[in-house]
């Protein structure tokens, strides 16, 4: 008994957690057509083979791309720049609105 | 009528030259998907399983390849093998690639439709 109120506990705590980092997908849609689609594609299929697409990229992935690309972690001067103008909120909504996309698959 | 011979025989051995040449780069630039079918030992445990995790130095899920511009991921590749890129196990395994294994895994993860 005891066992399966702790297991409740921590279902619920990780319940939180992915809903405390899980971003707005229509707030994400519309940032993404300001900053992210001239070169990713309205929907994360870029059009352009230098530009990677988005669409269907794990979100949490391309948080942790756009961080980086913010704190000057990973370097690119096109990203870097877009990075700057994404609050953390911001970077949730777009990942979440791309992630729910239609394009990459998992290839083995 | 000599010299017109040579200079003719000379353009034709340019052209000539010109088209291997065209043919060799856009072979070695595009990548062989079968050949790099069979070169994905060192990917698929990581971007080969569904929902796989990083575990160092940040957890995320490991990006999804399938689909993705063959231009992206051979510069990916590159800036990894340079350094320019940093990610400890992207750098040790782009290491060991040659440009002609990037371009070939490239190629067939570009490819969704053969799997």
């Amino acid at each position: 008994m005891k066992n399966t109120n702790q297991a409740l506990v921590a279902f619920a705590a990780l319940l939180l957690a992915t809903a405390a980092d899980a971003g707005d997908v229509e707030a994400g849609k519309k940032k993404a057509a300001e900053v992210c689609a001239a070169c990713h594609g309205p929907d994360g299929n870029s059009p352009a083979p230098d530009f990677p697409k988005l669409a269907g990229q794990h979100a949490d992935y391309m948080v942790s791309t756009l961080k980086k690309y913010k704190n000057g972690k990973r370097a690119n001067p096109i990203m870097m720049g877009m990075a700057a103008m994404l609050s953390d909120q911001d970077m949730q909504n777009v990942a979440a609105y791309y992630a729910a996309q239609k394009g990459l698959e998992l290839k083995y | 009528m000599k010299r017109d011979q040579f200079k003719g025989a000379s353009l034709s051995n340019w052209l000539a030259i010109a088209a291997l040449s065209a043919v060799t780069a856009t072979a070695w630039a595009e990548g062989d998907a079968a050949a790099g079918s069979k070169k994905t030992h060192s990917c698929t445990g990581c971007h080969g399983i569904p929902g796989w995790r990083t575990a160092f130095p940040e957890v995320y899920k490991v990006p999804k390849l399938g689909g993705q511009h063959a231009a992206y991921l051979i510069a990916a590749l590159k800036a990894y093998k340079s350094g320019e890129r940093r990610h400890g196990t992207m750098q040790a395994i782009a290491s060991t690639m040659s440009d002609q294994d990037i371009a070939d895994l490239a190629a067939y993860y570009a490819n969704l439709a053969a799997k």
